[in-house]
């Protein structure tokens, strides 16, 4: 028999009962009943149970089978037989049969494991087997150096075969609707816009570096100049960017440009294409995608992107205390400040006087870097708080009014000088009490357009593109020069927004030379540096560049917003781990001289050193960089003479030392609190939230590295 | 006058309660110990701008006491040696009473015998050291400088004692047990059983210049004239105190050093284009260049020669076990504390500021109390102080001997 005549263990059924099966497979879990031995047997489509007994099995494979063990890689025939009635096992898809096995090769043999692999219990009402290894929960880092083996696991596999239905949806999809696919480079030139680039040294240009794209914006841009008219592409792209948790150093991105279209044909087709995928997994999205403005989504959630799935909007208050007495409220506004709150209905039971002001207004709020915060809640109709003696009957009066606010309502109000920093913090405040309240409803997905972004945004290097300078403005008739007229620029870009994250997002470029150069003068580039930047792109666009636009949706988060799944390494096949280190394969690593040589990359800053060529780097300059205290002009030899009568001592002491008890301090020092305190454990730790962001955590504490880095 | 002595002077002194101790003393600090709204820079650009928000232990012990703490003299950067350091410059110019100096190495020791006064350095760890910006914690001493013993054995009396505020203080008291009893100052001046013998080191008479032995010797010959016995003590790690001292010192300076990353207070290098770059460039100018020359030693221990580290600390027990041997044998022992033709104040590197404390180390890397007493110990005309040492956690013995020695 060979591989024509598999079958799959997964998809035997009733119908088969009878025939001789010829199956290929991993030994999932056994379970030895002395003369009877019973294994699940796994491939990809499933596992079927497979029985060796003396009754029917030769004997010589009988004291073959005693062999196996977890994860043994084997080839199975037998005989489809309906199991008997009772030992059925509804784990299994293949429950109620099982096969009697006449013969069985090991293909091969498994060590130990790492961790579990198996999770599907052999026998009716058993709880299916848990992940984890011989020490306990199974870390990440293990997960990731053992990934072959993490991936055999049945809920990885359906996550990385489901990715792949994703696709291969967007590519009927796409194709259907007449969009092209076509590869873009890898190696190509380093842009200086947006995050570092990954560089790769050219070997046929000494000391010269191509860069991995960070997305391929300017070459689908190309491409609609080229007359392809939709192009598609689902192409990773690279970004050497600071490590937060979520976050791949390389990543998947759908990338997409059309010609001769608006806006309205990109929010029908990304419609359509999310609402397919998402049903996929069983989600269906509710349509149509409504739309908010930039500056509506900031008013009333305080970011843009909002997380429409519960209320907490924002409700405006400046008004009300225009005349107020209340000092802390009345300097403010003084100050040109405004003031804005939302009301938690019917959250007086759980947010107490204690946690409004011992928790949010004295830790949480300042936290998100406001001053501070007010609250009110509501009771037999009247304000109760800290601070409502301060405000008038006719004050207390609007707020009810205004709020809409009932008894049980918890008011909570951020007053600022700033009116980006009220809406900052209340955007932040307004997430962590929907978090703690449980207002968020579970399974539920609110996807939303953010349209109209300002063109241009103030920095404290000047004014910068909101977007990436191709996008275009919303009218053309501004002045480069008058700021004012610039900040108050509105773009065609657009973000879509699921459940507050930013799924994705593009515009609609400039296809005009004039414009694009007018945006380049606002923001201060001059010619030699947009030549040096964008000539190659900008040259282009003397060649009849057509109308075009097009979006790009960040693949891994989409997916693992579809799975479900806390981490986009659950759905990446290879991923990096929090740190941007592959365990699996030990990458990046260190290379040989020799590499390096060859690529001319030893002395290629002149006369300095490259970094990790360090057993040339002078004492003092190691020591200068571990301890973070740089040298200034002229200090060098006598730091250098210092250090020299350092590793003089040193070698003074050691001759000397002998074998006494080292004595590190004069008597035993104590370690204490300070009277009237004692060691406590924080809420944010018992609930976790401080180590959402972690890198990694150890029982109570964040795992680094090093402390500096 | 007083510009050039204080960096920073109390435009009003809070009132002293009646009838207390130390009322109608004057106190000269360093800017190393907090006195809130006080500028407190500890001699160092790691620490511009820094406003004390708390007043330390000593500080507040010495406000209830009575004592007017006048203001803050120059220091040197943060208390390493006495290079630029004011503090007895303000009792010579009779602008305070008494000066608090932190005795990292010997500095209240080596400027009062300069200067002609008392200079005191307590027993390791008998003093709250809450509030004060350190170096070297583990050798650190508040140092107390007076015209007068008896100011000394006041001031002491009031700063010395338990402070659940300083977090590594052990609790001195009965429960504590016998090693940790608080001397009792109390009593200082009260007629007890006189010196009858003292301790002098043979390695440090040999390694004395003619002159400076000789002088000495006058002294020991006085001191038999008065009934005090010399015995003389080998002590074989002796030639080993400076590169002990330095070694540990060094490490330690690094730790507590690497806090000024100039992140909440200090200051900030401009322009770094990361996190490191800002520590670095900001470190960079932040210290003088001897400070940061004694932080490269730690560096270089601390990252690449860890051992010798614990081998310095290895010498550092035999150290301290062999003065305590020395002082079960001997009243207290004896050294000069100065050297001639050596300034400590204008000292500007590592080693030319070790070379300012040849003989007062060793006090501070065991921990036992030393005082220098003025003029006993006089080399052609240059009093080099003679400065004695006595049992650890017997302070008060010590100062009641120094005021038998210095009678008449």
């Amino acid at each position: 028999m060979n591989y024509r005549d598999r079958s799959e263990c997964g998809l035997l059924n009733l119908s088969d009962i009878g025939r001789q099966v010829y199956l290929f497979g991993w030994v999932d879990s056994l379970r030895d009943h002395g003369d009877v031995l019973f294994i699940h047997l796994r491939d990809r489509s499933g596992i079927v149970q497979v029985v060796f007994s003396p009754e029917f099995t030769d004997k010589a494979i009988c004291s073959l089978a005693a062999d196996l063990r977890n994860e043994f890689c084997v080839n199975v025939s037998g005989q489809v037989v309906k199991r008997a009635e009772g030992t059925e096992n509804p784990c299994i898809e293949t429950g109620n049969l099982e096969v009697i096995t006449t013969d069985m090769t090991i293909l091969s043999k498994s060590s130990v494991l790492p961790f579990s692999i198996s999770e599907k219990a052999m026998l009716a009402g058993a709880d299916n087997p848990v992940f984890k290894s011989a020490s306990g929960a199974v870390s990440e880092d293990l997960r990731l150096q053992y990934r072959y083996l993490d991936l055999r696991r049945p809920t990885m596999q359906d996550f990385i075969i489901k990715r792949h239905n994703i696709n291969k949806c967007i590519r009927k999809y796409l194709d259907d609707k007449g969009f092209i696919d076509i590869e873009t480079p890898m190696l190509t030139k380093s842009t200086p816009e947006g995050a570092r680039d990954y560089l790769v040294p050219s070997r046929h240009f000494p000391k010269r570096f191509y860069a991995l794209p960070q997305s391929p914006q300017l070459f689908k841009q190309l491409l609609m100049i080229s007359g392809f008219e939709k192009y598609y592409q689902i192409t990773r792209c690279f970004r050497d960017e600071d490590l937060r948790p979520n976050r791949q150093p390389e990543f998947t991105q759908l990338d997409i440009e059309a010609s001769f279209i608006d806006e309205t044909f990109i929010y029908e087709l990304i419609e359509e294409l999310l609402v397919r995928i998402f049903e996929i997994n069983g989600i269906t999205l509710p349509r149509p995608f409504p739309y908010i403005t930039w500056q509506e989504a900031i008013e009333s959630t305080g970011t843009d992107r909002p997380d429409l799935r519960f209320g907490l909007r924002f409700i405006e208050a400046t008004d009300i205390f225009t005349n107020t007495d209340y000092t802390i409220f009345k300097q403010i506004l003084q100050r040109g400040g405004h003031i804005k709150g939302i009301n938690v209905k019917g959250a007086s039971n759980q947010l107490s006087k204690n946690i409004l002001q011992n928790e949010y207004a004295k830790e949480i709020v300042p936290g998100f870097g406001a001053k501070g915060m007010t609250w009110m809640r509501i009771n037999n109709g009247k304000l109760d708080s800290n601070i409502v003696q301060f405000f008038s009957e006719d004050e207390k009066r609007l707020i009810i009014k205004r709020f809409g606010a009932g008894d049980g309502d918890v008011i909570l109000m951020i007053a600022d000088p700033s009116r980006s920093l009220v809406n900052n913090v209340l955007g932040q405040l307004r997430l962590h009490v929907a978090n703690r309240l449980g207002m968020i409803p579970m399974d539920s997905y609110c996807p939303v357009w953010v349209t109209d972004f300002p063109l241009f945004e103030m920095t404290e290097s000047g004014i910068t593109s909101s977007h990436h300078p191709f996008t275009a403005p919303d009218r053309t008739d501004f002045d480069p020069k008058d700021m004012e007229a610039l900040l108050s620029l509105k773009s065609r870009a657009y973000d879509i927004v699921v459940n507050g994250e930013e799924l994705g997002g593009g515009s609609i470029r400039i296809h005009e030379k004039k414009l694009q150069h007018k945006i380049f003068q606002a923001l201060a580039l001059s010619e030699k540096e947009v030549e040096e930047k964008f000539g190659f792109f900008l040259n282009a666009f003397d060649y009849g560049p057509p109308p075009h636009g097009g979006l790009a949706l960040g693949m891994d988060r989409v997916i693992a917003m579809i799975l479900k799944t806390p981490s986009i390494r659950e759905i990446t096949a290879f991923p990096k781990n929090r740190s941007a280190f592959c365990p699996l394969t030990q990458a990046p690593s260190s290379v040989d001289y020799e590499q390096l040589a060859e690529l001319g990359m030893l002395d290629i800053k002149g006369k300095e050193e490259l970094s990790g060529v360090s057993q040339q780097k002078e004492q003092i300059d190691n020591l200068s960089w571990l301890s973070r205290i740089g040298i200034l002009e002229g200090e060098r030899p006598e730091i250098k003479a210092a250090v020299a009568d350092a590793v003089k001592m040193a070698g003074h002491v050691n001759e000397k030392a002998g074998s006494s008890e080292p004595m590190f301090s004069v008597f035993a020092l104590k370690n204490r609190f300070r009277d009237g305190t004692s060691p406590k454990i924080c809420n944010m730790v018992k609930n976790r939230n401080l180590f959402k962001n972690a890198p990694a955590v150890k029982g109570d504490f964040f795992k680094v590295d090093t402390i500096l880095e | 006058m007083q510009e050039t002595i204080f960096s920073y002077m109390d435009p009003a002194p809070p009132c002293a309660p009646e009838n207390s101790i130390l009322k109608g003393l004057t106190v000269a600090i360093q800017p190393n110990l907090s006195v809130r709204g006080w500028p407190t820079q500890a001699g160092s650009r790691a620490l511009e701008g820094f406003i004390a928000i708390e007043d330390a232990t000593v500080v507040e012990r010495l406000r209830q006491a009575g004592a007017t703490i006048k203001g803050a003299t120059y220091m040197s950067e943060l208390g390493l040696g006495l290079t630029g350091d004011t503090g007895a410059d303000a009792l010579k110019n009779n602008e305070a009473d008494i000066v608090i100096i932190t005795d990292n190495m010997g500095e209240s020791r080596v400027s009062a015998c300069a200067a002609g006064v008392f200079g005191f350095k307590p027993s390791y760890g008998i003093v709250s050291r809450f509030g004060l910006i350190g170096l070297i914690p583990s050798m650190e001493c508040f140092g107390i400088l007076a015209k007068k013993l008896a100011d000394v054995s006041m001031v002491i009396g009031v700063i010395a004692g338990n402070d659940s505020r300083d977090l590594s203080m052990p609790d001195f008291g009965p429960e504590s047990g016998p090693e940790l009893k608080l001397p009792d100052f109390s009593r200082v001046f009260e007629a007890k059983k006189p010196a009858r013998s003292c301790g002098v080191i043979r390695e440090c008479l040999e390694i004395m210049e003619k002159e400076e032995l000789s002088a000495f010797e006058a002294t020991i010959s006085k001191l038999a004239k008065r009934g005090i016995q010399t015995i003389e003590i080998g002590l074989e790690d002796f030639n080993m105190v400076r590169t002990v001292h330095n070694i540990i010192g060094a490490v330690e300076a690094s730790s507590s050093a690497g806090k000024y990353d100039s992140v909440r207070y200090g200051h900030r290098a401009a322009g770094g284009k990361n996190w490191n770059e800002m520590y670095i460039n900001s470190r960079a100018e932040s210290f003088g260049v001897s400070i940061k020359s004694y932080l490269f030693q730690g560096s270089y221990f601390q990252n690449e020669n860890y051992n010798a580290f614990v081998d310095a600390a290895r010498i550092r027990g035999r150290l301290s076990a062999g003065l305590d041997q020395a002082l079960e044998n001997a009243d207290f022992l004896m050294l000069p504390t100065i050297r001639k033709a050596i300034d400590p104040f204008t000292a500007d590197t590592v080693n030319e500021i070790y070379d300012s404390f040849p003989w007062t180390l060793i006090a501070n890397i065991t921990g036992h109390p030393a005082i220098t007493l003025p003029k006993m110990v006089v080399c052609k005309d240059m009093d080099i102080g003679m400065q004695i040492i006595g049992p650890r956690f017997k302070d008060a013995n010590m100062l009641s001997i120094a005021a038998q020695l210095s009678i008449g």
